[in-house]
């Protein structure tokens, strides 16, 4: 007689205790969160000309326009630190699905025209089960040159063109710090000696600091394997404002084209000679 | 004999108690912000809430990065800039209902809700009406509209932006409560 009844103190007490942290127990009921995804590992969809493994949303249009303007060691107060002179690039890209993105442009200086596609394809990510610890995506890009040939030989219209390929692999470590490193090889039509090749290798590194939520500074340079004599590697740094639909992105650099082939592999300006120029992109999303 | 059948008697009794936690697992949440310049409206289905319908007392919570915007770039603002929902993943309110509910009798109840909010990181007391309904079937719904100030939950909203953003956010919740 005695022993349920101190049986029936315990599970009473006990189910008592149960309902003291209702929170506690939220937890248990809470769906279980498989996976959290990565998202925002760099602001915009370029670091500075380099692409990012960023890619715009699902069914959403993105439309950049970038300025590169006149070189800061060429009559700097004159021409109002290259502002009076610009190269411009327009750009407009869709997201069919979350992980691709087809997109065309045009860049002025040597007249390219160029399409391009990313391809997201692992995402980093934390929780249960398998997490890649980095985000890759594939990145291809073709550009065919308009401006006529100054060597009076007889070319093809193949002639005018190059190809880009990069993988793109980021890791975001934390909120602020997020590195990008990019095998990359550009295959051109036409290079400028016959002994040159006409693969180049390089491998692109770049990275961002987070200084607060809207803004964050950027670095990114392309360094060259068995390179195109005459040319040097891009390095550029920058800063990204955010403004909600609008990213700004401000930057300082030695490669004045935009073009992927040009900046990646035919950047004639050098940052020890003061060949460097001021520059910005801005990109607007549409949702369609 | 008689006799230790009465500890049984209160043993069901007392698990009959602790059986009167009514838990969602479905809470919906949406919000509302209202500007001239632009409407952000969000919502998540998958909020978890308890009711002890014993002691009244309750616990609701959302996993932020559930809310799920038109815009996918809304999106990623909310959770990066605004919410920073990789440092604050979660929003609790909890407390108690005051009010008269008879949890086994089929009707409407306006009760409030007395208790604590955290958002953001950031505690702060909250009070709510709230309405009850409950079915014949013994179906609880749980519904309340209630007013979130982002400045109150240490959620800066910058010059830029504050004429898109409203200072009063409208947040509806519906819950539909079970036995568990």
């Amino acid at each position: 007689m005695k022993y349920p009844l101190v049986l029936m103190f315990i599970l009473g007490s006990l189910a008592v205790w149960g309902q003291d942290d209702l929170l506690a127990e939220l937890d248990a009921l809470s769906p279980t969160q498989s996976k959290s995804f990565v998202f925002a590992t760099f602001k915009g969809t370029r670091i500075i000309n380099q692409q990012s493994v960023e890619l715009p949303a699902e069914k959403e249009g993105q439309f950049v326009i970038g300025h590169r303007f006149g070189s800061l060691n060429d009559r700097p107060l004159y021409n109002l630190f290259g502002l009076d002179v610009a190269n411009i690039r327009f750009e407009y890209s869709y997201s069919p699905f979350p992980w691709l993105n087809l997109g065309a442009g045009r860049s002025s200086g040597a007249k390219t025209y160029d399409t391009f596609t990313k391809v997201r394809l692992v995402r980093q990510s934390s929780g249960t089960g398998f997490n890649w610890p980095v985000t890759i995506a594939y990145y291809t890009n073709a550009t065919i040159v308009t401006t006529p040939f100054s060597d009076g030989q007889k070319h093809f219209f193949t002639d005018r063109m190059a190809y880009s390929h990069q993988l793109l692999i980021a890791r975001k470590w934390n909120e602020t710090v997020s590195f990008q490193i990019a095998p990359t090889l550009v295959h051109f039509n036409l290079v400028p000696f016959a002994a040159e090749a006409n693969d180049q290798w390089g491998l692109s590194i770049a990275g961002r600091y987070k200084l607060n939520r809207r803004m964050a500074l950027t670095g990114e340079t392309l360094l060259r394997h068995d390179p195109f004599s005459r040319y040097h590697n891009a390095a550029s740094v920058g800063i990204d404002i955010e403004t909600g639909g609008h990213v700004f992105q401000f930057h300082v650099t030695n490669a004045r084209s935009m073009a992927d082939p040009q900046w990646m592999m035919q950047t004639p300006s050098v940052w020890s000679k003061g060949e460097i120029y001021l520059g910005f992109n801005i990109t607007r999303v549409f949702n369609h | 004999m008689k006799k230790s059948i009465l500890p049984f008697l209160f043993l069901a009794i007392s698990l009959h108690l602790s059986a009167q936690k009514l838990v969602s697992q479905n809470t919906y949440v949406h919000f509302f912000s209202e500007t001239p310049i632009e409407d952000i409206e969000a919502s998540l289905n998958d909020g978890v809430g308890i009711v002890n319908a014993e002691t009244k007392d309750f616990a609701f919570q959302v996993n932020i990065q559930s809310f799920t915007f038109d815009k996918a770039l809304m999106q990623e603002h909310f959770n990066e800039n605004y919410m920073e929902s990789t440092a604050y993943p979660k929003a609790f309110y909890k407390g108690k209902i005051t009010g008269e509910v008879s949890w086994s009798k089929p009707g409407s109840y306006a009760v409030q809700m007395v208790g604590k909010m955290t958002i953001h990181g950031k505690e702060q007391s909250f009070t709510t009406p709230a309405k009850i309904s409950i079915s014949k079937e013994g179906l609880v719904v749980l519904e309340s509209n209630f007013i979130v100030r982002p400045e109150e939950f240490d959620i800066e909203i910058p010059s830029l932006v504050i004429t898109k953003i409203a200072k009063e956010i409208e947040v509806k919740v519906k819950s539909t409560l079970r036995a568990s």
